[in-house]
């Protein structure tokens, strides 16, 4: 009962009309926007918004992992071997040489991408029933711990993998407009998923060990349970954003394991604002972007051009000091906007739809 | 393949001589972990720095490599100062990651940096004993692993001392203790964390002096050291000189036996294996305190 | 009626003469198309490595080169035009940084042709743009078979329809050109090399012991399979030991275990799989710290100034794999002399390697294609370029042509490769390098006799 209210209030809440609007100018933006990269970095990004959601999602619940790659790399290894071998088995009995495209073939997709979060998700519980006891940097390490010990594992069990190569998964949905119409859905609906289940009980809940576990013991939380809870459903979509990686990359090798993927939604979250549901999302739009944009040809020549000099020892001195800008970028983010962007948004929300007040008082 | 005893132990010495630059840059770590209570996952670009400094003052002034190494500690100590006051302290109290986030954009600036300025390609620091090594029954060991345990020992002797003798030293404990009390008596807190950061970095140098006497580095040699020092301070207990030192040397066997019997793919993974296992019997490593 | 009829076929017989007169006459059209603008080459490189940097300064070298010169005719624009290079940077060529700009370069600058690649795993990984989007891809470093033998006319590398790597799209794949050695060309050398002439010397009357110690990665693993094929294929007595490790653990915390145990196991001699960065510090671990006094080889992407830097004297004596030798003097070829001056000219303070060589002559494979195609139609290009008949540049091949294998056949060149013996110049304090054996059947490039390593420990 008490879900079917959230979900009722949910759905006239300010907060659900504008994620609806957000995502509907999303899908068509590229309408108007013809530029086929630009379009491949959306999705892109939209792809990394549900990693990064999934991982703060996680740290809502007071958990913290730095080994969430090696969710996105189960995921995504799970998605395309079983999409690979479902390939396999239909040419085979429809006698054709390639996979035929249509409904079937999305419908293959979906559940080929639920299948990558629920292995991941099957995974994260045992890791998770191993690691309830740890707090904070312990729980961080030992998910990277388990992060290498993966990627050893698809080395050892290469010939299952293909981890060493690394290989292109099936197309089910071509790339394009089409796959980013499938990330944007995905990514619409596991943002919303995760805010429902946040202002639910369940949410609660976590927020209260989030804010002191100690205390949300005491008020009879069972707190295990819960963070386990979370940890699962962190895991579930971490994998499917792996799934839609492999997927939309059409590579998926080893080095998704990688530590700097495990960083990485670190970064989106506390770029967008730790704790909050737009966060992750902003922070990915903004972390790929500035990325994007420093990597551009011209950008990079116009610092080769103007500094080249500078540097004698190095001939191609655009790409180092494009990344250096990017550094000093992200210290003066987090010096000026400790909070994330949307601390930064907020207040320029309320700034603008703030009532003008009397000159007096605010002098005073 | 048959593995012998003199096999078995020259990978023990291995470990041991790994272990040793990688409880270095623990410590340094560590005891910026203990006093400010914050994570520098730049540590390790602090290692490649030290680095190619000794690399530079020992090519440029023909200076003895290790004699280049003093050198190269006091830079980067400097180079701690700065960042310290610049970055770290700016964000300090205000949300937890934030500090990772300051450890990032640090990464990016110094990595690139030394590409500006060192270049892309590798190098190695020649030292004074290059070639020659100490010769025992069934094995030999190079004089640079050698002078490379014996440094790390005395500069661990000396940070002891330092802790428990001096009056900074002892100021450093209490304010890792409760900082708040640690002003009330009197202490300069930001002064404390100025030399805490500034002794850190010097660590970190002198473990990547005696890093690229041994390895070749460039300047994306940082990142996994880093990674690898944080897990040997998780082993052994956050803030724990002695975990560091018993996690280090842990490590560094765990590792190099799981690369002779299992194979080189093995080697991370069962180190951080049995960090997995330490963890799942004693939640806050070897020798933590209970409540972080 | 029938004068008006006779009037119309008259006037008809004009108007088509008229025409037939105009289009026969030779056209001389003194100004150049309105289409008419720079030739765009996308350079794949990881420009954080010390060979990214030198492919991408062998490419400006040779973009410069061909615009001095004039440029590039193109037929269809009736003018001279300039090659222009957008650098592909991918970063360190890890597969999860080698698409996204390849992507950027294919979709957002429409690149004319692409050259480059490095890593054979980002390759693997970014070369499905070019096959996709059918862009011509000359890749002069990536050196995994599977790069041009993925697709049906590579018989989906050995492993069928339905491997891993396998495309299905041939006439994708047929964009992908090869212009450097692979896995097979240079472990043939290595392996015939210690059956023809080392094994004599060290084992004669058995088989010869040979350990091999790779990254585990598609370039290590590539060579490891290799190595074991011919073996195999050509019954050499040579008894294999393999061994490998994470290049990146292995990368912090060094070589010494591996090697280790690699000297466990008493080889005649080793073969490193890894970076020019890296096998120096192997080959220096294995011969002063684990004391395994052996003679060890290393493959042709080593023949890099960072490799002869970081050897220094330890190098005296051991080998290298490869095909083209910039640091020889005087040098086994004119022609790589020449390159050598050219390329210290223009980069007073860098020494060129041969990864960058192998760019180099791609530009030059580029030029003459769009010349002979007389359009950047991808199409023809791809056409032209299969075709390719030219004479041999810094890459010697068999026949003395740049000859991409064509037909129904992937696209790979057949060039020369050679072992070459380094020697320590202590008055110079650098190495140098000697050919001392070549395969038969092609130039014979051999400089000097191949004599053990000073300090050489037979296996017991």
């Amino acid at each position: 009962m008490q879900t079917k209210q959230a979900i009722t209030a949910f759905l006239h809440s300010k907060g659900f009309q504008l994620l609806l609007v957000t995502f509907a100018v999303l899908a068509v933006l590229p309408i108007f926007i013809t530029d086929s990269f630009f379009l491949y970095i959306l999705t892109l990004i939209f792809v990394f918004a549900i990693y990064a959601a999934s991982w703060n999602f996680l740290a809502n619940s007071g958990q913290g992992s730095l080994g969430h790659a090696l969710f996105l790399g189960i995921g995504g290894f799970s998605s395309a071997i079983v999409g690979g071998r479902i390939t396999t088995a239909l040419i085979g009995a429809m006698g054709v040489t390639r996979m035929p495209i249509g409904a079937l073939s999305v419908l293959i997709q979906v559940l080929v991408l639920l299948v990558g979060g629920l292995v991941s998700a099957g995974i994260g519980l045992l890791i998770g029933l191993a690691c309830v006891r740890l707090k904070t940097w312990y729980l961080a390490m030992v998910t990277f711990g388990f992060s290498v010990i993966a990627s050893t594992l698809s080395s050892q069990f290469d010939s299952f993998t293909n981890g060493i190569n690394g290989f292109a998964p099936a197309t089910f949905v071509p790339g394009g407009y089409p796959f980013y119409i499938l990330v944007i859905a995905f990514a619409a609906a596991s943002v919303a998923a995760m805010y429902l289940i946040m202002k639910s009980r369940m949410g609660l809940a976590f927020r209260a060990i989030h804010g002191n576990e100690a205390e949300a013991k005491m008020i009879g939380i069972n707190t295990a349970k819960y963070k386990l809870i979370a940890f699962v459903i962190s895991t579930f979509f971490a994998g499917i954003a792996g799934g839609l990686y492999a997927f939309f990359t059409r590579f998926i090798d080893n080095s998704i394991f990688s530590p700097a993927n495990s960083f990485l939604p670190l970064i989106m979250s506390v770029i967008g604002g730790l704790g909050t549901v737009a966060g992750p999302v902003i922070g990915a739009i903004f972390f790929i972007s500035i990325q994007q944009i420093f990597a551009l040809p011209s950008v990079v020549n116009y610092l080769q051009t103007s500094l080249g000099s500078v540097f004698p020892g190095v001939n191609n001195v655009g790409p180092p000091i494009s990344y250096l800008i990017i550094g000093v970028i992200l210290l003066l983010i987090v010096i000026f906007t400790p909070k994330g962007l949307i601390a930064l948004f907020r207040r320029f929300y309320s700034y603008i739809t703030a009532k003008p007040q009397p000159k007096e008082i605010k002098t005073k | 393949m048959d593995i012998t005893a003199p096999t078995i132990i020259l990978t023990l010495v291995w470990g041991v001589a790994i272990g040793c630059i990688y409880i270095l840059l623990a410590t340094g770590l560590n005891i910026i972990f203990g006093v400010m209570k914050l994570v520098n996952f730049a540590h390790g670009q602090l290692l490649m720095i030290g680095a190619f400094l000794t690399w530079s003052i020992s090519v440029s002034l023909g200076l003895n490599a290790y004699a280049a190494i003093v050198v190269s500690m006091v830079v980067v100590a400097a180079l701690g100062v700065a960042v310290e006051r610049l970055t770290f302290r700016r964000v300090l109290g205000t949300d937890k990651l934030n500090e990772i986030f300051v450890s990032l954009g640090l990464i990016y600036i110094f990595e690139n940096a030394a590409m500006l300025l060192w270049g892309t390609g590798s190098k190695q620091i020649t030292s004074p004993f290059y070639g020659s090594s100490l010769s025992l029954p069934g094995i030999s060991i190079t004089y640079d692993r050698i002078v490379a345990v014996f440094v790390v020992i005395a500069a661990l002797v000396a940070f002891g001392l330092l802790l428990k003798k001096t009056k900074i030293g002892l100021a450093m404990q209490a304010t890792s203790q409760v900082s708040s009390a640690a002003m009330l008596m009197g202490i300069n807190v930001e002064k404390i964390y100025m030399f805490t950061f500034a002794l850190g970095a010097a660590l970190a140098a002198l473990a990547g002096g005696l890093y690229g006497v041994i390895f070749s580095f460039d300047f994306q040699v940082g990142a996994m050291p880093t990674i690898i020092a944080f897990a040997i301070i998780i082993l052994g207990g956050l803030g724990s000189i002695k975990g560091a030192i018993v996690g280090g040397l842990l490590y560094g066997i765990a590792e190099q036996l799981a690369t002779l019997f299992l194979g080189g793919i093995w080697g991370s993974a069962v180190a951080f294996a049995l960090l997995i296992v330490v963890l799942i019997i004693k939640p806050t490593g070897l020798f933590g305190q209970k409540g972080e | 009626m029938q004068r008006k009829l006779l009037a119309i076929i008259v006037v008809v017989i004009i108007v088509v003469a008229a025409v037939a007169a105009i289009e026969l006459t030779p056209k001389t059209p003194s100004t150049p198309s309105a289409d008419a603008r720079n030739i765009v080459i996308g350079l794949v490189a990881p420009l954080s490595t010390s060979i990214g940097q030198d492919m991408s300064d062998a490419a400006q070298l040779a973009a410069k080169e061909i615009n001095d010169a004039g440029g590039i005719y193109v037929k269809d624009w009736n003018t001279n035009v300039n090659v222009s290079i957008v650098n592909v940077n991918t970063i360190d060529d890890a597969p999860s940084n080698a698409k996204t700009p390849v992507v950027q370069a294919v979709e957002s600058e429409h690149v004319d042709m692409l050259i480059g690649g490095y890593g054979s795993a980002g390759t693997l990984a970014n070369e499905v743009v070019a096959i996709d989007d059918k862009v011509p891809y000359i890749i002069t470093g990536a050196s995994n078979q599977l790069v041009t033998r993925r697709g049906p006319q590579g018989n989906y590398g050995g492993f069928g329809v339905n491997g891993a790597n396998s495309i299905t799209d041939s006439e994708g794949v047929s964009y992908i050109f090869h212009y450097c050695t692979t896995t097979y060309h240079y472990s043939k050398t290595v392996v015939d090399f210690f059956a023809t002439v080392m094994k004599p010397m060290v084992a004669p009357d058995r088989n010869f012991s040979l350990a091999i110690l790779y990254r585990n990665d598609a370039f290590g693993q590539g060579v490891d399979q290799a190595t074991k094929y011919w073996i195999q294929n050509e019954s050499l007595p040579i008894t294999l030991t393999e061994r490998n490790y994470d290049p990146t653990t292995a990368k912090t915390s060094g070589y010494q275990t591996d090697l280790t145990a690699v000297a466990a196991s008493h080889p005649d001699a080793v073969f490193i799989v890894d970076n020019p960065d890296q096998t120096p510090l192997i080959i220096k671990q294995g011969w002063n710290e684990v004391g395994l006094k052996s003679v060890y080889i290393a493959v042709e992407n080593n023949q890099d100034p960072t490799f002869y830097n970081l050897l220094g004297s330890t190098g005296d004596g051991q080998l290298l794999e490869s095909k083209m030798d910039p640091f020889m003097t005087p040098s086994y070829s004119q022609v790589v002399q020449t390159y050598v001056e050219n390329f210290n000219k223009t980069y007073p303070h860098v020494m060129p390697g041969m990864m960058g060589a192998d760019t180099y002559d791609a530009f030059y494979i580029a030029k003459d294609a769009i010349t002979r195609a007389g359009t950047v139609n991808k199409t023809e290009v791809r056409d032209a370029i299969e075709n390719t008949n030219m004479n041999q540049m810094l890459i010697q091949t068999k026949t003395g042509k740049i000859q991409f294998s064509t037909g129904i056949n992937y696209h790979e060149i057949d060039p020369v490769t050679f072992i070459e013996q380094l020697k320590w110049d202590s008055t110079n304090s650098h190495l140098t390098s000697q050919i001392v054996w070549s395969p038969s059947g092609s130039t014979n490039l051999k400089q000097a006799n191949f004599t053990l390593p000073t300090g050489y420990q037979p296996a017991q």
